[in-house]
């Protein structure tokens, strides 16, 4: 298993994914000198600035990665002269999943510590009323890698879904634009201004609420720019969600992927 | 080598393509450097549309908003001679100001924007105010925002107990006394002016936009002003018993030297109860009471 982990996640270095990531990263350079142009919150501008970017390098990771890995070898045909190694499918899937996964945490540090760089010296430069509260900014960018493994397991579902590269690029987007929306659609349909609303349409709405990844309780960017107090519920329930989520979602893949047929 | 009847056509249609290419990006260029500047805040989605497609990254889509209309209104105040000229659309900026703040309600930039605009120059104290409300809801460490509140009750809405309630809120919040005693002059005459130049040095502190320093600069030159003949205006009623009938009045008794100039381009006149007042109402924008 450990073997093909490391071989997957070596196959993903080798493939340059780091240095597309570099390219990118760069913008991060950028971020103290585009920080300086707000009137009041440079220090909040900053990182605002450098989460959503590393969040948005994250999110196209997680979509490249996650939903081709498993068609790439495929389309490339090594699945089958892989699989006819004594291993069973379930374990050449976890592994992909894990080696993916593995180079998200490995991107993140190097990035997160590009992130923290920058705000310290935004903070340094024009220092903010409210102190930067790091131990915010690191739990945000944890909840991130937490809400992009969940995001990569459900692109490796698509890909044992269909053989084709559309399903899992698209279906992915879809999903991480539905998990970021289900609470705020959760909420209006169960505030007064939905009274109208038929209630198949609110137990719809419930029914999809429960069964769709919830990303919002991962953002936890408002609590690191502003500093506003997190409480360990805020960070240990979207722990343990992520963990029984992904766990679901890998097992329904593997289900799916060890019965479909390769010709 | 000779040169094949590709390559030859290559030859012909690459210089074409390139000068074509050069034509084109510099008449993009001018283009887009004289667009008019109302076009430049342009539309934007509503902001339940945008909650959705921002996904996480609301913070950043409210970010890039105010950015967006501070250039567009450092560009206005830059395009201005000398000052800002150029009819601003308020509406639009207000309009984005509203999405900036419905996407992050933490933003500070937009409360402090809202605050140096809207009531000044549009006549919006109202609606700053509101804008300003919402926030306390938010930032409730942030005692500029009752801050600010109090002002425009005081000062445009003559709303005395509620200025003097976000006085109240401003000076716990701070842990300075310094807000109810500004409350406190309000109430006098020649004080309001005096209030408004503090008001302004407070909101100029800090402000590191230079198109906003200029504007705020700006104003507090013009109650300096303002200041300067209410002085001499006190000076000629404990003097002469009665109000000055006009300015020549104040300069003929040697109380002002020459007639003081309104940096917004209009004329010092007094009204009938003695305040002073402008032609330009303070703003580029004209008097419009």
């Amino acid at each position: 298993m450990i073997n093909i982990v490391a071989i997957n996640l070596l196959a993903i270095i080798r493939d340059r994914v780091f240095h597309g990531i570099l390219v990118v990263a760069t913008l991060f350079l950028f971020i103290p000198s585009v920080s300086s142009l707000s009137m009041r919150q440079v220090t909040e501008l900053s990182i605002t600035l450098s989460l959503s970017l590393l969040s948005f390098i994250l999110l196209l990771l997680s979509i490249s990665l996650g939903a081709t890995s498993l068609w790439k070898d495929i389309e490339r045909r090594y699945t089958y002269s892989v699989l006819s190694l004594p291993l069973n499918r379930s374990a050449f899937l976890v592994g992909k999943f894990a080696a993916v996964t593995l180079f998200l945490v490995l991107a993140t540090l190097v990035m997160g510590g590009a992130a923290c760089l920058m705000v310290w010296i935004s903070s340094g430069i024009y220092p903010s009323e409210r102190p930067v509260v790091w131990v915010n900014l690191i739990a945000c960018i944890g909840a991130d890698v937490l809400k992009y493994t969940m995001l990569i397991a459900y692109a490796f579902l698509f890909s044992t879904l269909s053989t084709s590269f559309f399903l899992p690029i698209f279906g992915t987007i879809s999903v991480y634009l539905a998990g970021n929306a289900t609470q705020q659609a959760y909420d209006y349909v169960h505030s007064a201004a939905a009274k109208t609303l038929s209630p198949v349409v609110k137990q719809a709405a419930s029914f999809l609420y429960y069964l769709l990844p919830n990303f919002s309780a991962f953002d936890l960017k408002v609590n690191a720019i502003y500093g506003i107090p997190l409480s360990p519920q805020a960070v240990l329930l979207p722990v343990v969600y992520c963990c029984i989520y992904t766990a679901l979602l890998i097992l329904a893949a593997t289900a799916i992927f060890s019965r479909s047929e390769m010709k | 080598m000779k040169p094949t009847a590709g390559m030859r056509k290559l030859y012909i249609v690459l210089p074409l393509l390139v000068a074509s290419y050069l034509v084109v990006v510099f008449a993009l260029a001018d283009y887009m450097k004289n667009k008019p500047l109302l076009e430049k805040l342009g539309y934007i989605p509503s902001v339940a549309t945008m909650r959705v497609l921002a996904a996480d990254h609301k913070q950043f889509v409210a970010s890039t908003l105010m950015l967006k209309v501070l250039m567009y209104y450092g560009s206005l105040v830059d395009k201005g001679p000398d000052n800002l000229h150029v009819p601003a659309d308020y509406p639009a900026m207000s309009r984005s100001i509203d999405a900036t703040l419905k996407l992050d309600p933490y933003n500070q930039d937009g409360y402090y924007f809202a605050q140096a605009i809207l009531p000044w120059d549009v006549g919006k104290a109202e609606i700053a105010n509101g804008f300003l409300e919402y926030g306390m809801n938010y930032r409730t460490w942030d005692w500029t925002l009752p801050f600010y509140a109090g002002f425009n009750y005081a000062y445009f809405l003559k709303d005395y107990a509620n200025a003097a309630r976000l006085y109240r809120r401003a000076a716990e919040i701070s842990g300075n006394n310094m807000f109810m005693s500004l409350a406190g002059r309000y109430m006098q005459r020649s004080g309001k002016t005096e209030m408004a130049i503090a008001y302004l040095d407070m909101m100029a502190k800090g402000a590191r936009q230079e198109s906003l320093k200029k504007t705020l600069g700006t104003r507090r030159d013009a109650f300096l002003q303002v200041l300067k003949i209410e002085k001499a205006r006190d000076a000629y009623q404990q003097k002469n018993g009665k109000l000055p009938a006009t300015l020549d009045d104040l300069v003929h008794a040697g109380l002002l030297r020459g007639m003081p100039r309104d940096p917004y381009g209009g004329k010092f006149f007094l009204r009938s109860d003695g305040s002073v007042s402008s032609t330009s109402g303070f703003s580029f924008v004209g008097d419009k009471k």
